[in-house]
């Protein structure tokens, strides 16, 4: 029986991370305002690397969580979270849950020293992006070992940042069973499709493995561990990009139902209007309590209460980012029906987020499977 | 800060001292055997809740008197001055062993009239009452809702009038719990019936055995009685029971409603885990779209409860916690419904008919009970309303006539 057992300090906001947070606010606000995403998102590799490289080189965001003796600031997934949150307040294009959330846990998690060794201060110093293959969706990718070495061989689908990413971590089927390989995608052996994707402010690519030369990271039989926290450290990081979308969303809302007036006055002095929003504000709360538990989890190492946290999370925070969007177009009016607003961007990146690890309806499932809520089955 | 134990050491000390005066709680309740109730307003008679009520004081008393009652007061008060999420740690410490539960008189007095008093009464006041409400000697109600004054409260209408030596309160006062118990009465009074409304209230300390007092029982929609309707007629309250100044009132009342509203975060919750329990034990396999539902109900409590540490959290740190203490109530309300649903879902018709099965029928008590707190202590759109406008700082509604 589960037995929340959260220490209210780890859900308190330290003064580091509160300056962090208004540190990077105003960095954003300056660098990766509405005019600048989009103009990010119609570029062919999705984001802006001179922007990418400040962020790394200005406020070191990339290398928050990683250990010093990988070239990071050796904080927590706590202020990682603070970054993906402000991140996603602005829907900041940048491949930082690829490379930083994804790959850099691949390869923390998979103890593998000397593959963190190889890779990691890269990562943390933004001079390399990277993505996962084959993570959510496994199965699609076999690996052999050939004279010259290990070659993957297979496809894997809805790869996040994955036409643009430098290396590929890969969960692919070798003879000993599931194994996680390093690639660095040579377009002779490994051919990439960029996807045609709801939301322009995340990529995502068919990736066609043809022999690519890699090499295994991590013991043999410890990969579907590694992907299992890999692939819930995503959903925690996800959960505090939903609170800074949805927070971006009730904010822009508010600012516009007390300047829009109609029937003689602001709309936000409607009771329709002001009970929604207070809904909203009810959801966003939740949310926010959800994702900085699942963040305490990982930055307090509770392995144990991990995967139902960062479920509740994704439960929690989809159900927000959901109606968040929604109501961010709604309350707007036509005006926010409109290509030029950017709700839809938000509304966008809800649902393309929702469809990456898992639906909240799938959270749900899962949960019930940890928790057993599932009756007698015996 | 010196002599103040820290949290660990403060719990540990807490958890030594119950295993001297309480027994524990047996810690794995075995599903299908003892207690099934989950009424979320007790259905007692008066000798019921007299009883329930002196077991429960005695309780209280052994805390108070053992430096374990009123642990933010200070000394004067019976209180050891400790930070104030500290009395969220020793609940949490209690919650292991067999005690009385508090019903809503004890909190009612503990947490929203003695903070009240305590900002607004007199030193005289303060001396005479304090100490007796921490330690449950004297419990106080709230009058304050009108047949014509629910959500708009301050439209209440019973009529306090200034005489020689004292004020005459007349007036018809409804929703008060634990009237029958009550030995004072906080009742929100109209003084002045000239000045807008919110001006011409003045809130009294009424005895609830004075002459011209009369508690009524409301029966409720569940069937039994927990509220009372109370009759003032040609009540004398001296002004030394007068609770703030002459047309303050109304400060007065949001002093004890914002106490109100922090202290509601925590309801639906045992309940939420017993139906959490019940899709457990269910003697079939749960559908995929039950064992959604069920871990959507989950996922409510669990939010809910990490609401509550962040206030605490808040607190702790010695910041006002901000939206995070709003919300409460209206996370508890719906997580009162969503475990109607749930259960309503997992038991179908014996939910409906009394088949006699441990766990089942027993759950009409809840799904009866649970609209109660969308409408008690502030509604689910009055907590709305709230929200919009004091915390996200919309424009108010448009003032209609009497406003």
């Amino acid at each position: 029986m589960f037995r929340l057992d959260a220490d209210p300090a780890l859900l308190r906001e330290t003064e580091e991370q509160r300056q962090l947070r208004s540190v990077l606010r105003d960095f954003l606000a300056q660098t990766c305002g509405p005019e600048e995403v989009r103009k990010q998102a119609d570029s062919p590799r999705g984001h802006d690397e001179v922007l990418w490289h400040r962020l790394a080189d200005e406020i070191g965001v990339h290398g928050l969580a990683v250990p010093e003796e990988y070239g990071g600031a050796g904080g927590t997934f706590a202020e990682l979270a603070v970054a993906m949150e402000e991140t996603g307040r602005v829907l900041c294009p940048a491949p930082l849950l690829s490379t930083v959330v994804l790959a850099g846990h691949a390869l923390l998690d998979s103890g593998d020293r000397q593959a963190c060794e190889r890779w990691l201060p890269g990562i943390a110093d933004g001079m390399l992006t990277a993505s996962v293959a084959g993570f959510p969706h496994p199965g699609g990718v076999t690996a052999e070992q050939g004279a010259g070495g290990w070659v993957l061989r297979g496809e894997a689908d809805f790869v996040p940042d994955g036409a643009g990413a430098d290396l590929l971590l890969v969960a692919a089927r070798a003879p000993d069973g599931e194994r996680l390989f390093a690639c660095a995608p040579d377009p002779a052996t490994c051919e990439r499709t960029a996807r045609r994707v709801l939301d322009p402010t995340r990529r995502q690519a068919r990736v066609r493995f043809r022999g690519a030369p890699a090499e295994p990271v991590g013991e043999p039989g410890r990969a579907p561990d590694t992907v299992a926290g890999v692939l819930d450290a995503a959903r925690a990081a996800l959960a505090a990009e939903h609170v800074g979308g949805s927070a971006h969303a009730l904010d822009a809302v508010l600012a516009h139902v007390v300047r829009r007036t109609q029937f003689g006055r602001p709309i936000g002095s409607f009771q329709a209007v002001k009970h929604r929003l207070a809904d909203l504000l009810v959801e966003v709360e939740g949310a926010r309590s959800a994702a900085a538990y699942a963040a305490a989890c990982l930055a307090g190492r509770r392995t144990d209460q991990l995967p139902v946290a960062a479920s509740a999370a994704a439960v929690a925070c989809t159900a927000a980012y959901r109606l968040a969007t929604a109501e961010y177009v709604q309350l707007h009016g036509g005006i926010g029906f409109t290509w030029e607003h950017p709700a839809h961007l938000y509304l966008r990146r809800a649902r393309a987020d929702e469809a990456l690890f898992g639906t909240g309806d799938d959270h749900r499932l899962r949960l019930a499977g940890l928790l057993g809520l599932t009756g007698r089955t015996g | 800060m010196d002599g103040i134990p820290g949290p660990d050491e403060f719990r540990a000390q807490a958890r030594s001292w119950l295993r001297t005066v309480a027994p524990a709680r047996a810690t794995h309740l075995e599903w299908g055997r003892g207690e099934d109730s989950v009424a979320v307003f007790e259905n007692w008679t008066e000798d019921e809740e007299r009883a329930h009520t002196e077991r429960t004081r005695a309780w209280e008393r052994v805390r108070h008197d053992q430096g374990w009652g009123a642990l933010s007061w200070p000394a004067g008060y019976g209180g050891r001055e400790l930070p104030s999420h500290y009395e969220q740690l020793y609940r949490a410490e209690e919650s292991a062993f067999d005690v009385p539960r508090r019903t809503e008189i004890f909190p009612v007095t503990q947490q929203l009239v003695a903070p009240a008093l305590r900002i607004w009464g007199t030193e005289e006041q303060k001396r005479r009452l304090l100490r007796p409400l921490l330690r449950t000697d004297e419990l106080a109600c709230q009058l304050f809702s009108e047949t014509e004054a629910g959500s708009d409260l301050a439209a209440v209408r019973t009529r306090a009038v200034r005489e020689e030596d004292g004020w005459r309160l007349n007036g018809h006062k409804i929703w008060t719990s634990g009237a029958r118990v009550a030995t004072w009465g906080v009742a929100v009074c109209r003084t002045d019936p000239d000045v807008p409304k919110h001006a011409g209230i003045t809130v009294f300390l009424v005895r609830m055995d004075a002459p011209g007092v009369t508690v009524r029982p409301i029966r409720q929609m569940t069937g039994g009685s927990s509220f009372n309707e109370v009759y003032l007629d040609d009540v004398l309250v001296p002004d030394t029971d007068r609770l703030g100044p002459v047309g303050e009132g109304w400060r007065v009342a949001l002093t004890v409603l914002a106490a109100e509203r922090l202290d509601s975060g925590g309801l639906g919750l045992d309940n939420a885990d017993r139906a959490l329990d019940l899709a457990r034990h269910l003697p079939r396999p749960l559908t995929d779209g039950e064992r959604q539902q069920a871990a959507d109900l989950f996922v409510r409590a669990l939010v809910q409860r990490l609401i509550a540490v962040r206030v605490t959290s808040a607190l702790a740190s010695g910041r006002a916690p901000g939206a995070e203490a709003s919300v409460g109530k209206l996370h508890a309300t719906a997580t009162m419904r969503a475990t109607t649903d749930l259960v309503q879902q997992l038991l179908g018709p014996r939910l409906a008919a009394d088949t006699g099965e441990w766990g089942t029928f027993a759950w009409t008590e809840h799904l009866l009970g649970a609209p109660g707190y969308r409408i008690a202590g502030g509604s689910d759109e009055i907590q709305r309303n709230i929200l919009a406008e004091r915390v996200l700082g919309l424009p108010k509604e448009p003032k209609g006539a009497g406003r």
